[in-house]
């Protein structure tokens, strides 16, 4: 049993409400897909998205400072060069190709690979580790070797960030905090998890979005200043993240009329909330003018994403890019068969193949 | 109008920033908000009540 928040202004409120706790204890996932098994073991240290204030904020301000609005900005002529150098490629194959393996998965791949200061010469085996673990169609053994493969290049990074720390997120933290290698490992996987599939998804399936709805499409070509609401509607429309956030009530209380119990699983439905009809007009329209700026795709309350400014940047940057490169492009498919992610916690495609 | 802020449920989002650049920043240091102008003028009273709205943590005021 448990409860499910669909309205968008009830999600707010349970998602800023601390009485509704993010520690593991007792939290459980409504449904049984990969990725949402919930650890009921103690704390891991510096996965701060299992934790409540004070211990929370604790953490949260310490990485804040590496997502501020002036610190995003400054990267965006790096992020746009990572997209230039994605499209020549894909350009020069010159035939169709799948746009998530070409740009949507290693445009946010490469961003964080350089936040978190990974030299390039191993950022092909880090992209190769986090497929695999991201993949549908992994064996148990395939992910766990991933996992190992994983863990032992993040505790490479962080003795060499230790040894000779640089200008990225972790040379910072291990000069300017007092975090454990421990936590610094944790907050590390945070990153990954929170960073790298929800802006593949978001890239692939918002694609697919606009080709779909081709009169959407062509408002946006004629009108590139349109864009970053495109961007605030795509969000609101896919909601990406299909299942959580997932509290729990740490005690007995009266919430909107009715009692909670201690210890009752609440989980928050984004996609619900972000069609809302009290909250949107025709919710289930994709209107890239509506100016969809309320939404709930990056959560709230304290643990609302921490990296929203950097994915709406690379978002921005990666649909506008992609679509400017590519005057004509296409389904290369019908659109029935492109596949999509129907059993996992973030929605998406599974291959989009494209052609121009 | 007199806007305040309660800093110590700031997470930092910086969506205030974004939304009324001319009222609020942001802390280098941990990213939580800074309140430029206590009392802005009536040009400024939409934006800052888009940002009492979208803030996360509902730390603005506006009193």
């Amino acid at each position: 049993m448990g409860r499910l928040v669909t309205g968008l202004q009830t999600a707010r409120t349970v998602l800023g409400d601390t009485r509704f706790s993010s520690l593991p204890a007792g939290k459980r996932s409504p449904v049984k897909v990969p990725g949402s098994e919930l650890s009921t073991d103690a704390l891991p240290p510096g996965m701060f998205v299992n934790m409540d204030p004070p211990e929370h904020t604790r953490y949260r301000r310490l990485l804040s400072k590496h997502f501020t609005i002036r610190r995003v900005r400054e990267l965006r002529p790096r992020i746009q060069e990572m997209t230039d150098r994605l499209l020549d490629e894909m350009e020069s194959a010159d035939g169709p190709v799948d746009l998530v393996q070409a740009f949507a998965k290693p445009l946010p791949t490469l961003v964080t690979s350089e936040l978190l200061g990974l030299p390039e010469t191993d950022r092909a085996q880090f992209g190769q580790h986090v497929d695999v673990l991201f993949s549908l169609s992994s064996s148990g053994e395939e992910m766990q070797q991933s996992m190992m493969g994983l863990g032992g290049m993040l505790h490479a990074l962080i003795a060499a960030a230790r040894k000779d720390p640089g200008p990225d997120i972790l040379g910072r933290l291990t000069v300017e905090t007092d975090l454990t290698d421990e936590e610094l490992l944790g907050i590390t996987i945070v990153l990954l998890i929170a960073g790298l599939e929800t802006t593949t998804n978001m890239l692939a399936l918002g694609t697919y979005a606009l080709l779909r709805h081709p009169e959407q499409l062509a408002a946006l070509r004629a009108d590139w200043s349109l864009m970053d609401d495109a961007v605030e509607e795509l969000l609101r429309y896919l909601s990406v993240v299909q299942i959580g956030p997932i509290r729990v009530a740490a005690e007995d209380f009266e919430f909107e009329g009715q009692s909670i119990r201690k210890g009752e699983v609440v989980t928050v439905s984004l996609p619900a909330a972000n069609r809302d009809p009290l909250g949107f007009d025709d919710p289930d329209s994709l209107d890239i003018r509506r100016g969809a700026t309320r939404h709930v795709a990056f959560g709230s309350g304290p643990h609302q994403c921490m990296g929203h400014h950097l994915a709406r940047l690379e978002l921005s940057i990666g649909y506008e890019s992609l679509l400017r490169r590519f005057p004509r492009l296409e389904l290369a498919v019908p659109a029935e068969e492109v596949g999509t992610r129907e059993m996992m916690v973030t929605y998406g495609v599974l291959g989009l193949p494209v052609r121009w | 109008m007199r806007i305040e802020i309660d800093k110590d449920l700031c997470c930092g989002a910086g969506t205030c920033v974004l939304l009324a650049p001319d009222v609020f920043d942001q802390n280098d240091e941990d990213g939580t908000v800074i309140l430029l102008d206590a009392t802005p003028g009536a040009e400024q009273r939409a934006a800052v009540e888009e940002a009492v709205v979208r803030c996360p943590t509902a730390v603005i005021s506006i009193m």
